[in-house]
């Protein structure tokens, strides 16, 4: 699963980035705290298939569905 | 000069840094067709320069691999002496990622290199204690834990940047060079062992937003948010306006009762403070506009109006950061186009900067003031809730805003697949933070001094230029004059519309500041000030026949048509293709005649 089927108020642990993406892409999403092992906290979902807003570390981020849909995640219970 | 250098990411209080440490004596050098943007200022004897906020050294656009070739070529530079990193010390990881990266590129070019440790007030609010002597000890640099927001530790930190900036020596970089995943691991470390318990930073903001970003509230916000915009820039701004229009009288009565009568005094009356005098009472407006984005940017709400917009704004090929420039091309094209410079994708940047021209800037303000009071009665219904002339100027700028969208969307489809290898969304949701006075205030002015240097100078030429074909060779008869007879030449053109060669000439004239309109029909109508006498000038034309067809297609045409060179200037400056700028002045143009002589045909 991927950040963008995170529900609401629910927690996952990031596993890793698509691996097709474009190097720097990547990179920029590590720097932004989307690494191996860290915790999303999915903070809000908008109506229809808007932007997501998640809290990662230090940092509340908005993000749309295609490039959440880059972050896979494993459920934490 | 010898320059200091100052970097640090995105929201971090660098730009406050920035403004207190240099004041008012600031430059901002712009790289065309790009959104770099260098800023640069006097700190003692030093350049210092401010450069864009960023994530990383890692560029994943265009316009962000010339800022950072721009930093590398700094940091290397002989004429450099120092770097600054500024730290958002309530975000210490993710700022310390590329703080990282740059102090070990400072080490590479062997240059000093200290870290500010800004944000402590809020810090302090937190009860939080950093141990900067630790945090410094780890870093291999001096930090510094200041405020530049309440001048915490600011005459200690710039006491010792004079030093290191004399000395470069003492802040030479004492630590481990770092690639790329060491700066993320190194940051991720460090901010565990030093950093703030995040939970605590973001509960406050969570709060906030769990109300601001809540779908039946938040839009309600968003609502009164735009409205309470929309007021400041239309009731507000308008004691200033009459300001403005009373000293530039009172200045031209002054000026011209020096002046014999004869040609130099219609000359200095009516060209120059009739002509360049109508366009700088719209100044006080861009500096309103510039003042109330600037709130809200600076206390976090941008980014959460941009997460709104994204949705329903990505239907017609936008971003969510397209609002931003759609929302100040109400006071002014120019600035609007600029602040499109935040789009993080060149296609909808493009996009944005082509249709923005169709937001109903205020210099189409007195266009459609003139034409209502002459055609629709003044008439309120609901118990004088709703006024018929105010209803329809709301439907002027919603035509304005949907005949963007649907230009947006055409375009979107126009440049087709070509450039899909687009950035994608990601908006980090900044702190809420109460804004301070002083960054607000330079930019306030430097809104309304950027928009008189630009524009001025054309308003001019138009204002002369067309004094001298409108007063020669019959020595101020009009009728014989030559524009009269360009005027007749050119009036088959505008017959489409319903509307006489007076008009034609007034419709021409306008395409190059559309404010020049209703100056340029008063003079037709022999009325002096016509921008003044919008009433006088209304009545007059109506007992000349002005039919209600004529009237709308005049109306449509002002929504659509791109009159004004100064904007095609800023999009040929902002996209560095005479294509897109010209393209855009052409194509609204057309669009514009072929609207309004099908609204004509139909209404009459």
């Amino acid at each position: 699963m991927t950040i963008w089927d995170l529900k609401k108020r629910t927690k996952a642990e990031i596993t890793n980035l698509t691996s097709t993406l474009p190097t720097n892409l990547s990179m920029r999403l590590a720097e932004m705290g989307f690494i191996e092992g860290q915790i999303v906290h999915c903070m809000k979902r908008t109506p229809f298939s808007g932007p997501l807003v998640i809290q990662l570390q230090d940092c509340v981020y908005s993000i749309e569905k295609d490039l959440a849909q880059q972050v896979h995640v494993s459920p934490i219970q | 000069m010898q320059k200091i250098v100052l970097v640090g990411k995105p929201n971090s209080g660098k730009s406050l840094l920035f403004n207190q440490l240099t004041g008012l004596r600031q430059k901002v050098a712009n790289f065309p067709g790009v959104t770099v943007e260098l800023k640069s200022g006097r700190f003692d004897e030093y350049e210092l320069i401010d450069f864009p906020g960023t994530y990383s050294l890692q560029s994943i656009s265009e316009d962000e691999l010339i800022a950072i070739n721009q930093l590398k070529k700094a940091l290397e530079s002989p004429d450099t002496c120092l770097i600054i990193c500024n730290l958002d010390a309530t975000k210490l990881e993710r700022s310390l990622v590329f703080a990282l990266q740059v102090q070990s590129l400072a080490q590479t070019h062997n240059k000093g290199c200290v870290f500010a440790l800004n944000m402590m007030d809020e810090v302090a609010r937190f009860g939080f204690e950093y141990d900067t002597a630790g945090l410094s000890k780890a870093l291999g640099s001096p930090v510094f834990a200041i405020s530049a927001k309440t001048l915490i530790g600011m005459s200690e930190f710039s006491q010792a940047l004079k030093s290191y900036a004399g000395t470069p020596s003492l802040a030479r970089v004492n630590s481990p060079n770092r690639d790329h995943d060491s700066a993320v691991k190194v940051a991720a470390r460090l901010a565990k062992q030093f950093g703030m318990q995040q939970d605590l930073v973001l509960r406050k903001q969570n709060r906030v937003d769990h109300v601001l970003l809540n779908s039946v509230f938040g839009a309600l916000a968003f609502a009164a948010i735009m409205f309470f915009l929309f007021q400041s820039i239309f009731t507000w701004a308008s004691p200033l306006m009459d300001g403005v229009e009373f000293l530039i009288g009172a200045l031209a009565q002054g000026v011209t009762s020096t002046i014999p009568a004869g040609v130099y005094e219609d000359f200095v009356n009516d060209a120059l403070f009739g002509g360049v005098g109508a366009f700088l009472v719209f100044v006080p407006q861009i500096m309103v506009l510039t003042l109330i984005i600037g709130l809200l940017e600076d206390s976090g709400y941008l980014a959460r109006a941009a997460l709104i917009c994204h949705k329903p704004l990505s239907l017609f090929g936008l971003s969510g950061r397209s609002f931003i420039p759609y929302l100040s091309g109400h006071a002014c094209a120019i600035p609007a186009i600029m602040a499109a410079r935040t789009i993080e994708s060149p296609r909808k940047r493009l996009i944005t900067m082509m249709t923005v021209p169709l937001m109903s800037c205020s210099a189409r303000l007195p266009v459609y003031a003139l034409l209502i009071a002459v055609f629709v009665p003044d008439v309120a219904y609901l118990g004088g809730w709703v006024n018929l002339q105010g209803a329809i100027f709301f439907i002027l700028y919603f035509g304005g805003i949907l005949t963007a969208l649907i230009v947006s969307k055409m375009l979107d489809v126009y440049v087709g697949d070509s450039d899909k290898n687009d950035l994608p969304f990601i908006l980090e949701l900044p702190n809420y933070r109460l804004p301070h006075w002083r960054p607000l205030l330079y930019k306030t002015l430097n809104s309304g001094v950027y928009f008189i240097k630009r524009a001025a100078p054309i308003i001019f030429v138009v204002s002369v230029v067309v004094w001298v074909l409108g007063y020669f060779p019959a020595n101020g008869d009009l009728q014989g004059s030559y524009l009269a007879m360009i005027g007749q030449l050119i009036e088959p053109i505008f017959a489409p519309l319903g509307v006489d060669w007076r008009y034609g000439v007034a419709i021409l004239v306008s395409f190059l500041a559309r404010e020049v309109f209703v100056g340029v029909l008063g003079t037709l109508y022999n009325i002096e000030n016509a921008d003044e006498n919008l009433i006088g000038l209304a009545s007059q034309i109506q007992a000349d026949g002005f039919t209600l067809a004529s009237g709308v297609a005049l109306l449509a045409f002002y929504v659509i048509a791109l009159q004004c060179v100064a904007t095609v200037a800023t999009l040929k400056g902002e996209t560095g293709k005479n294509r897109y700028s010209w393209g855009v002045f052409v194509l609204y143009g057309l669009l514009a005649y072929a609207v309004s002589s099908i609204l004509y045909a139909v209404l009459s």
